[in-house]
């Protein structure tokens, strides 16, 4: 389990745990988090769970994939150096601690 | 490719307890044909989560009801395949799969890896000020009229016309493009859905031959000429890939349209709302997305599944009810009340899991664009006076005709 920070495009903060193995997509639409929409539910289809991983954050985290890599060229909002799809990155302990901004728009 | 319907199969496997044998009339019966919204939100409380549906028309298969059962489905494709799930009649001698649609991860990857760049957020983003200008000419036409019939004047001719824009089709098969797709979709007769499905192949096969003597940068170009591992796709994939976005692109978004006219005639105070909160448009038109969606997912089990304690067998044909999950109150409290503040949380319209509608962020975008410029234009209508509303049968869920006046 570990506690994320995830915190919207107008500045709204959500601390909440998320259990390992889980998707910091899921993470989020199961607490309510708005901003990240995951329609395709985790299957690289729709690239509507994207977000900022903190800079601090960025390198402790597996690197894309591939497809990932195609997918976060297709999100509607900016992409920076911490884009990731938030449907790649399962929770585990080591990731207590976690920030990560939401874009104003996945769509 | 030759299109002689197979028979469709209506016996009942032995091990469907008879119990969950229903024939609810999905898509045909006279409760659904009345109010077709209304009959799959009742879904969730007259059937069962999982049972057997029996129909001469679109075939035996299990269905599922529930949120939760239908997110399950769509996210296993290794056990609910959409291998052979289409229902329209090809011939078994002349087999092509409908791409992306009817193939498994990970091939799947590899079909939806070429047109996904020009489906995403971003490419369709692009495509706002044309959509806004197409839907303003048409509100042109018969603004001054005072009445329109919604589903010819508006609803019909919008998708079809950013549709053949998307693929690199000239727009002057537009009407050509509406019969074929009402003959298609929204006959009860599988011999003129057949004959319609002769004459797309027919024109879709020139449009091929054409696209590959001279590329664009429209969509069936884009399929004829990619090279995904250095090989270009075989003739019987392309026509698969780009039948199967003529059907998935044309219907679905005009259907929709023509429910959510239909409810905004209907309901002025709502309406109003939308007027008068232009920055929560999207919102809006998720939550009407969510009650008015339009289409089924159906699967094929490639083993043994319980569900709910009922057991099916390796190659059932299972179909999740996508309008009724999105009426689940364990998902949606208080799922019949149209709430545009409900806390967001992904529904079922463009279902999910790898075979999530590749075209969801367009048909957002039409919609939004739609409503916003109607109302825009139009703020006040209501529906023709001793107007009845009639649904089509079939598996896209929206109204025969919508007559409206202002």
């Amino acid at each position: 389990m570990a506690a994320v920070t995830y915190i919207e495009h107008n500045g709204k903060q959500h601390q909440v745990e998320v259990n390992d193995g889980i998707s910091l997509m899921d993470g989020a639409i199961s607490n309510m988090v708005r901003g990240i929409i995951g329609e395709c539910g985790g299957g690289l289809a729709c690239a509507t769970c994207h977000c900022y991983v903190d800079d601090a954050w960025i390198e402790r985290l597996t690197p894309p994939s591939d497809t990932e890599k195609e997918m976060l060229e297709s999100v509607a909002a900016e992409r920076r150096p911490g884009s990731r799809l938030s449907c790649q990155i399962p929770v585990e302990p080591g990731l207590d601690g976690l920030v990560v901004r939401l874009p104003a728009t996945q769509f | 490719m030759s299109v002689t319907p197979p028979p469709i199969k209506t016996e009942i496997p032995a091990h469907v307890p008879p119990e969950l044998v229903r024939a609810i009339g999905l898509t045909e019966g006279p409760e659904f044909l009345a109010a077709p919204h209304a009959f799959m939100a009742s879904l969730q409380h007259t059937q069962p989560p999982v049972f057997f549906n029996t129909s001469d028309n679109i075939g035996n298969a299990w269905m599922l009801t529930g949120y939760d059962d239908a997110y399950f489905v769509l996210r296993h494709p290794e056990i609910f395949t959409t291998r052979g799930s289409v229902g329209f009649p090809r011939s078994p001698d002349d087999w092509f799969d409908f791409i992306p649609l009817e193939i498994d991860p990970p091939q799947h990857r590899r079909y939806r890896g070429i047109v996904d760049p020009l489906f995403s957020p971003k490419a369709i983003a692009k495509l706002e000020a044309s959509i806004r200008a197409l839907a303003n000419e048409l509100i042109d036409a018969f603004i001054d009229r005072r009445e329109c019939e919604f589903t010819r004047d508006f609803g019909r001719p919008l998708p079809v016309s950013v549709f053949l824009g998307l693929m690199g089709l000239p727009q002057d098969m537009r009407d050509t493009f509406v019969d074929w797709a009402v003959g298609l979709l929204h006959s009860q007769s599988r011999e003129v859905a057949g004959n319609s499905m002769r004459s797309i192949a027919a024109y879709l096969k020139d449009v091929i031959a054409d696209k590959t003597r001279h590329p664009d940068d429209g969509v069936i170009s884009t399929i004829v000429h990619t090279r995904p591992d250095g090989e270009p796709l075989s003739d019987k994939e392309v026509f698969g890939f780009v039948f199967f976005l003529f059907i998935g692109g044309l219907d679905t978004v005009f259907a929709t349209l023509n429910n959510v006219f239909l409810w905004l005639a209907e309901n002025p105070r709502r309406r109003q709302e939308i007027i008068d909160r232009p920055d929560h448009l999207a919102a809006a038109t998720e939550e009407l997305l969510r009650v008015f969606s339009v289409t089924f997912a159906g699967r094929l089990l490639t083993q043994d599944h319980e569900l709910h304690g009922v057991q099916m067998k390796k190659g059932d044909k299972l179909t999740c009810i996508l309008p009724a999950a999105n009426y689940d109150p364990a998902a949606f409290e208080h799922p019949q009340t149209i709430d545009f503040d409900r806390p967001r949380k992904p529904m079922l319209a463009f279902a999910g899991g790898v075979h999530s509608c590749m075209g969801a962020h367009l048909a957002r975008l039409e919609m939004r664009v739609c409503i916003g410029e109607f109302l825009r234009r139009i703020p006040d209508f209501r529906l023709q006076d001793g107007c009845r509303i009639e649904y089509y049968p079939g598996g896209v869920v929206g109204p025969k005709a919508l007559p409206l006046c202002w």
